[in-house]
């Protein structure tokens, strides 16, 4: 299942009318990835499934489980790694430089949305995979966004 | 001055050890509470320690209980940054012994100003 | 992106006059993403359309407005340290021997988004008996004033200079961000108040914090400013400033008192007769 096909979100779940995973990704870009705001901003429509994607992802085991997904296009996503590390174009990233910057951005959208919650529990170690992670129950909320005009996707999911 | 910069992310060390270098640090990585203690016991005269909470096989709590019980050690000052942000683990943090607290996402000026607090660095205009 | 080069270099200028952040062309982003609510708020069709009104109309509120929404990450909680340490450690301790029936009261001018006075607030707690201290905050800022009244912080807010232990005894979390706890929020009055009017009612303060605003102005409007300021102040009542600001060579009608690397000023005291 793809993060076009979300049921309706409950904002009874979150304590605010705004939406806070949105106002938690914005805040994570600003600060580490961009050193300013304004370079990750919600699309009007859902994103595209990407056709060379990665993917990563951080498990809530509490009270409830909940997984949080980054769904970008891995040359996204190796952009991203070069913003973060504050890298030029010309410097060299691999694969397990990418795997581990992104993983980071998950781990920490995912330490903060986990806080949202009472008696959240523990994160799990992030993942970061070129296909979608298995085994989620359900699409809780998907925030699709356009970074620095490319597309990337925050979503939680419900875990069984 | 030397710092200790402790989280098994290498993203996460490399972002810390950035800031802290162009501050006068000679930043030492660890990937975990246990190589971080067997840097001080092989006798690694570190002022500040950047502590991440959840490693393996010694987490930031686990790092900083240890360093605490040791009157060697007296004068390390201890920051935790971590993605943990509940009240609660806070308090169990500063409990534990922490000196000072960093929630991811951070900025650099965010690490530099809890420096500043901790008397570790000098960044302050005067008239 | 609407905004254009004439637009972002006066956004630009104004930003660095009024707090010598320097905002370089490739910043466009920022502005656009920054003012983009304002725009919203005004009704406005873009941000380079609300830059070019506010050029037409250039009010003071909304120049405020424009430097606070681009400057508002930039503010930290107990800045420059060395005041809230010396109002700790000299100046609450010297007002309550000498005055141990009354009402401690201070004037935070210039007060933004509420850090400063619920800074002083927090410092003041241990030193102040509850419901002996006053804060007066005030700013030229409607918008920035319900941001303070609201006491409500991002994260990347609150680790601006807030030392943990602060956070866990007078914050409690709210969705992603964080709150200022109700006693605390009680001790501050938020006002609207324009430094060249009158000085506001809620004195005589025993206590100003005037920081990083008078850079503003010019020389005569500086004297202007402090004057009232002194006015509305009691005898031996302390002004606090910037860090590299002073009232030498500006007025003298202040004594300097040397605390740590700076400095506060005193309004003379009244002697006896």
């Amino acid at each position: 299942m793809s993060e076009d096909m979300a049921t309706p979100f409950d904002p009874g779940e979150w304590t605010d009318a705004a939406d806070p995973v949105e106002a938690i990704a914005s805040e994570v870009f600003a600060a580490m990835v961009d050193g300013e705001p304004g370079h990750l901003q919600p699309r009007s429509g859902p994103a595209p499934e990407p056709d060379d994607g990665l993917y990563a992802w951080v498990d809530v085991h509490g009270a409830t489980r909940r997984r949080v997904l980054l769904t970008t296009e891995r040359e996204t996503a190796t952009a991203l790694t070069r913003a973060l590390l504050g890298l030029s174009p010309d410097d060299t990233v691999d694969d397990d430089d990418i795997a581990d910057a992104f993983g980071e951005v998950a781990n920490v959208v995912g330490g903060n949305v986990k806080a949202l919650v009472p008696d959240p529990g523990d994160l799990t170690l992030p993942e970061v995979a070129p296909t979608r992670p298995p085994a989620a129950a359900g699409l809780l909320h998907a925030v699709p966004f356009d970074w620095r005009g490319r597309p990337l996707v925050v979503s939680l999911w419900a875990l069984p | 001055m030397k710092a200790l910069v402790i989280d098994d992310s290498r993203t996460m060390r490399r972002i810390i050890g950035g800031i802290l270098r162009p501050l006068g640090f000679d930043v030492v990585e660890a990937e975990n509470g246990q190589d971080a203690l067997d840097a001080l016991e092989a006798g690694l005269d570190a002022e500040l320690a950047c502590v991440d909470w959840n490693m393996p096989v010694m987490d930031g709590l686990g790092f900083i209980s240890a360093v605490r019980r040791e009157r060697r050690w007296r004068d390390l000052t201890l920051v935790m940054v971590t993605t943990e942000s509940e009240q609660s683990q806070i308090v169990r943090a500063l409990a534990a012994g922490a000196h000072e607290y960093v929630i991811k996402p951070f900025t650099p000026d965010a690490i530099r100003d809890k420096l500043q607090l901790l008397g570790l660095v000098d960044l302050q205009e005067t008239a | 992106m609407t905004i254009t080069a004439e637009s972002f270099g006066f956004v630009a200028d104004l930003v660095r006059r009024r707090s010598g952040i320097v905002l370089e062309p490739g910043k466009e982003y920022l502005v656009e993403g920054r003012l983009r609510p304002l725009a919203r708020a005004a009704e406005l069709a873009d941000v380079d359309t609300y830059v070019r009104a506010l050029r037409a109309d250039p009010r003071p509120s909304r120049l405020e407005s424009v430097v606070a929404a681009l400057t508002t990450n930039e503010t930290s909680w107990f800045r420059d340290l060395e005041p809230f340490r010396a109002l700790v450690d000299h100046v609450l301790p010297e007002l309550l021997a000498h005055r141990p029936m009354d009402t401690i009261r201070v004037w935070s001018a210039a007060c933004s988004t509420g850090q400063e006075p619920y800074s002083i607030a927090m410092v003041a707690a241990d030193v102040v008996p509850a419901g002996r201290l006053r804060i007066l905050a005030t700013d030229l800022a409607e918008d920035v004033l319900e941001r303070a009244r609201r006491g409500r912080y991002t994260q990347l807010e609150i680790n601006r200079g807030l030392p943990a232990a602060h956070l866990v005894r007078f914050f409690r979390r709210a969705g992603a961000d964080w709150e200022v706890v109700p006693e605390v929020r009680a001790q501050v009055a938020f006002q609207r108040h324009n430094l060249l009017d009158a000085a506001p009612a809620g004195g005589p303060f025993d206590v100003v914090f005037l920081r990083n605003v008078l850079i503003y102005f010019d020389l005569a409007t500086k004297q202007a400013v402090l004057d009232r300021v002194r006015r509305t102040m009691r005898p031996g009542g302390y002004l606090v400033l910037g860090a590299a600001e002073t009232t030498i060579g500006v007025d003298d009608s202040w004594e300097r008192v040397p605390v740590g690397r700076g400095a506060l000023y005193r309004t003379p005291a009244r002697r006896a007769a």
